[in-house]
């Protein structure tokens, strides 16, 4: 991201209303690898093609913003790899960790991992260290610090049936796990601003939190994202693409101020859920409308949306979730181009 | 008439003990197996999944409603297979090839059974042959297609092709969803029914048995 970019970002979390609106997509390997001609497998293990994929979305796209930005990522599999998980991988496929807790009793066992040394942890850092040169030369910075959330890694862990249930049935045994993963959360975030000192945000990524109610919320969620998020940064950006009524509420509380979030709700509920608290991202039906959709139906869903929506503040205009799989240029680049002429 | 209001009540919370317990105590007192799951257990089932569709409830309690109705069933199995009594209709039930996600399908299995209908899990990463093995062993009528990601929808489509080279795709019906699923996917696969969330399954899965 460059720094006129993250200026940008900064303003609208801020509550500027921008015109025209700044377009934004969260892009990473579900989507850009393929985009770009090459193999998810080819874009995890290869630096070359992983820096020329995102500098090739940056030059196709240059009105957007990309978040994180160079994200270096194993899909699902970083973090659960620290812990001990075994991360299974296709060609060209997301790759997936498999369980290491085969009931909660063995919560009791389990340690906090390091984040400079085990599983995938240094491979993130070192990738970009070593690109960090020419990611710089072409005027960009790493801007944030990026892991999935506690819910989401303790789903991994456990599998998240597992998960789920055990709030109910082992909700103490569940406590320690996710101040655990909390406790490397924080480690892990303080571990990749060391190595980039230009972070000034953090992204987390939770799903999960979108699978259970307000309570369920307010106790197996909201405290340990308050400390996953406690660094003293600018950005404090969230993802969640199931449900967020029942956490949208609580999310300034836990420090988050801005959101991506999927189709289930419209950017008017979020807004009225959040008191406008959160600078939104979305909110395009990313499968049908931008995957599938023609460039057409894109310009007129997005034209719809923002004549519908009276508060412009606080908003970065993208899909709902992150960019999704086979998502076409034309279709991407319709969006980008009605939004600037919609709201200029 | 049995008085099954609190086994409903301890399947709606999620207390698998106290439901067991009124289970035993209203099979002591003579109810029928089958009145048992249609007057108790489904009605139990489906004001949770009315609950789960406009998110008064979510799934973790849905988890444990479904536990509950799990150990219950645990119960009425043997009896109903002494008593001769057949189900709304057997559903073989997986999450295809190269996805391992459960969670979709767990709860789908959890509505059906609580539904009436005997539920075959065939678990997850499914290949094509195993589902047809299971409907083949089974004497399934209607299969359960789970995917969770936009990568491994494809296999649904896989599986579908290979129940027609096996020959036996008139006999069955096939069923979809998972949170990339659409209902224009499921047509364009060539699948019977897409479900939006477990709590639909039931209905489509009614659908689909002709009951």
């Amino acid at each position: 991201m460059n720094d006129q970019q993250w200026n940008t970002l900064v303003s609208v979390v801020r509550g500027e209303a921008l015109r025209p609106l700044p377009t934004g997509f969260i892009i990473d390997s579900p989507w850009l690898p393929n985009w770009a001609g090459h193999t998810i497998l080819d874009y995890f293990t290869d630096e070359r093609i992983f820096l020329e994929d995102n500098f090739r979305a940056i030059r196709t796209f240059p009105e957007a913003i990309f978040l994180p930005g160079f994200w270096s990522e194993y899909g699902m599999c970083t973090e659960p790899s620290a812990f001990g998980a075994v991360s299974v991988w296709g060609e060209d496929e997301f790759p997936f960790a498999r369980k290491v807790l085969r009931s909660p009793a063995e919560i009791e066992r389990l340690e906090k991992p390091n984040p400079r040394k085990d599983g995938l942890l240094p491979f993130v850092i070192k990738r970009l260290k070593h690109l960090q040169p020419e990611i710089e030369k072409a005027g960009h910075k790493i801007r944030f610090a990026v892991a999935r959330g506690p819910l989401n890694i303790a789903s991994f862990l456990m599998g998240t049936t597992e998960f789920l249930e055990a709030i109910k049935t082992d909700p103490e045994l569940i406590h320690r796990l996710l101040a655990i993963i909390t406790d490397f959360l924080v480690d892990w975030v303080a571990c990749q601003r060391e190595s980039f000192p230009s972070i000034d945000g953090i992204f987390l990524l939770d799903d999960i939190v979108g699978f259970v109610g307000r309570r369920d919320f307010e106790a197996f969620g909201l405290p340990y994202l308050q400390r996953a998020f406690s660094a003293d940064v600018t950005v404090k950006f969230f993802h969640n693409d199931a449900p967020c009524k029942a956490s949208a509420p609580l999310l300034s509380a836990a420090g988050i101020n801005l959101l991506n979030f999927g189709i289930q709700h419209t950017l008017a509920e979020m807004k009225a859920w959040t008191n406008n608290q959160v600078a939104l991202m979305g909110n395009i039906p990313p499968r049908d409308v931008l995957a599938d959709g023609t460039p057409a139906d894109v310009t007129r869903r997005v034209a719809d949306m923002l004549k519908g929506l009276e508060d412009r503040s606080r908003l970065i205009v993208s899909c709902g979730g992150g960019m999704p799989p086979g998502a076409p240029t034309e279709n991407i680049k319709a969006l980008i181009s009605t939004v600037e002429e919609v709201t200029r | 008439m049995h008085d099954l209001s609190s086994l409903r009540q301890a399947v709606l919370v999620g207390d698998a003990a106290a439901a067991v317990s009124a289970a035993r105590k209203a099979l002591d007192d003579g109810i029928q197996p089958v009145d048992l799951i249609s007057e108790g257990i489904s009605p139990a089932m489906a004001e949770m999944g009315r609950l789960f569709e406009e998110g008064d409830c979510f799934v973790p309690e849905l988890l444990m409603s479904a536990r509950a109705t799990k150990q219950i069933f645990q119960i009425l199995r043997p009896l109903l297979a002494q008593t001769g009594v057949k189900s709304r209709g057997h559903v073989v039930l997986g999450t295809v090839q190269g996805d391992l996600h459960d969670i979709g399908k767990n709860l789908v299995a959890a509505m059906l059974e609580g539904g009436g209908f005997e539920v075959t899990d065939l678990g997850v990463d499914v290949p094509p042959e195993k589902f047809i093995a299971a409907v083949q062993n089974k004497q399934a009528r209607i299969v359960g297609l789970s995917a969770l990601l936009t990568t491994t929808m494809p296999a649904m489509k896989t599986t579908i092709d290979a129940f027609n080279a096996a020959g036996i795709r008139g006999r069955i019906k096939i069923m979809v969803g998972g949170a990339p699923v659409t209902q224009s996917y499921a047509e364009a696969i060539g699948a019977d029914g897409y479900a939006e969330n477990a709590a639909a399954s039931v209905d489509l899965a009614r659908r689909l048995a002709g009951t």
